[in-house]
């Protein structure tokens, strides 16, 4: 069996091209994950902690209302690019923090009608939705990484003369 | 500490810091940096090495703060150039 190659290997083809469809699933599950299958752990470590950290900083600054699906859907669309965890924390969202009204939509609870949370307006709303947003379209960049093997990628003598040809 | 922060909730209630608005920009810039140069940076090992001079995490990790600095520098930059426009360029250009 050859060995496998891997980009950060000394001996990587720099013209390695084509589709890993393993990888892809992966990384639309997890943030990362994509990488780790194809051998690169320490480089899907980096990048699903970078997307994780964006998604729960948006989290924790704009509150559970800067993922919303009903009410701020073309950011979402941005947002679901996070993956699973995106879709369960907006699942929670409209399941514990909002209530339908007399037609049947949807709509946040009152301050007293619990469990009930402090809307997310203004700067922190933006700030928490942009943030989300960013996570998504970071982790879209991971995910096209792990299902495409790149020929961008150049060794660097900086970073490790060993590895550099 | 007021009555309003007491009662946040982390991760369901927004961040009580309004007045603190722009410093949030840091955290994003972070996380940005890290995912940007965790996939563009060559030469990261297919797992963390226990020889610690042959991990480039401190390399990611220096070159993510440099682009952290450059993002926040930029957007006060930006912020800057749109001050002196509205207040200076735009005026002079409105005729009297």
């Amino acid at each position: 069996m050859p060995k496998s190659k891997t980009r950060s290997s000394p001996d990587f083809d720099q013209d390695a091209r084509g589709f890993a469809p393993l990888a892809a699933l992966a990384a639309l599950a997890v943030p990362g994950a994509g990488q780790i299958v194809r051998g690169e752990v320490a480089r899907g470590l980096l990048a699903g902690f970078g997307v994780l950290f964006l998604f729960f900083n948006g989290l924790f600054v704009g509150g559970i209302d800067a993922i919303d699906s009903r009410e701020n859907r073309l950011w979402f669309f941005g947002q679901a690019c996070v993956g699973p965890i995106a879709f369960g924390v907006d699942h929670y969202h409209q399941s514990r923090f909002k209530i339908a009204d007399g037609s049947g939509r949807l709509r946040p609870r009152l301050p007293d009608e619990n469990p009930g949370n402090i809307r997310s307006l203004g700067k922190m709303g933006e700030l928490g939705t942009l943030s989300a947003t960013l996570a998504g379209m970071m982790n879209l960049i991971v995910i096209l990484d792990a299902a495409f093997p790149s020929t961008r990628r150049k060794p660097s003598t900086e970073l490790n003369p060993a590895t550099a040809r | 500490m007021n009555m309003t922060t007491l009662a946040n909730t982390p991760f369901i209630d927004p961040l009580p810091a309004h007045g603190l608005w722009f410093v949030l920009l840091i955290p994003v810039a972070i996380g940005i940096s890290i995912t940007w140069k965790a996939i563009r940076t060559p030469d990261l090992p297919p797992a963390p090495p226990t020889n610690q001079a042959q991990f480039p995490l401190r390399a990611v990790l220096l070159q993510s703060a440099f682009m952290t600095a450059q993002i926040v520098l930029g957007m006060i930059a930006l912020g800057a150039l749109s001050y002196l426009a509205v207040q200076y360029v735009v005026p002079a250009l409105v005729p009297k």
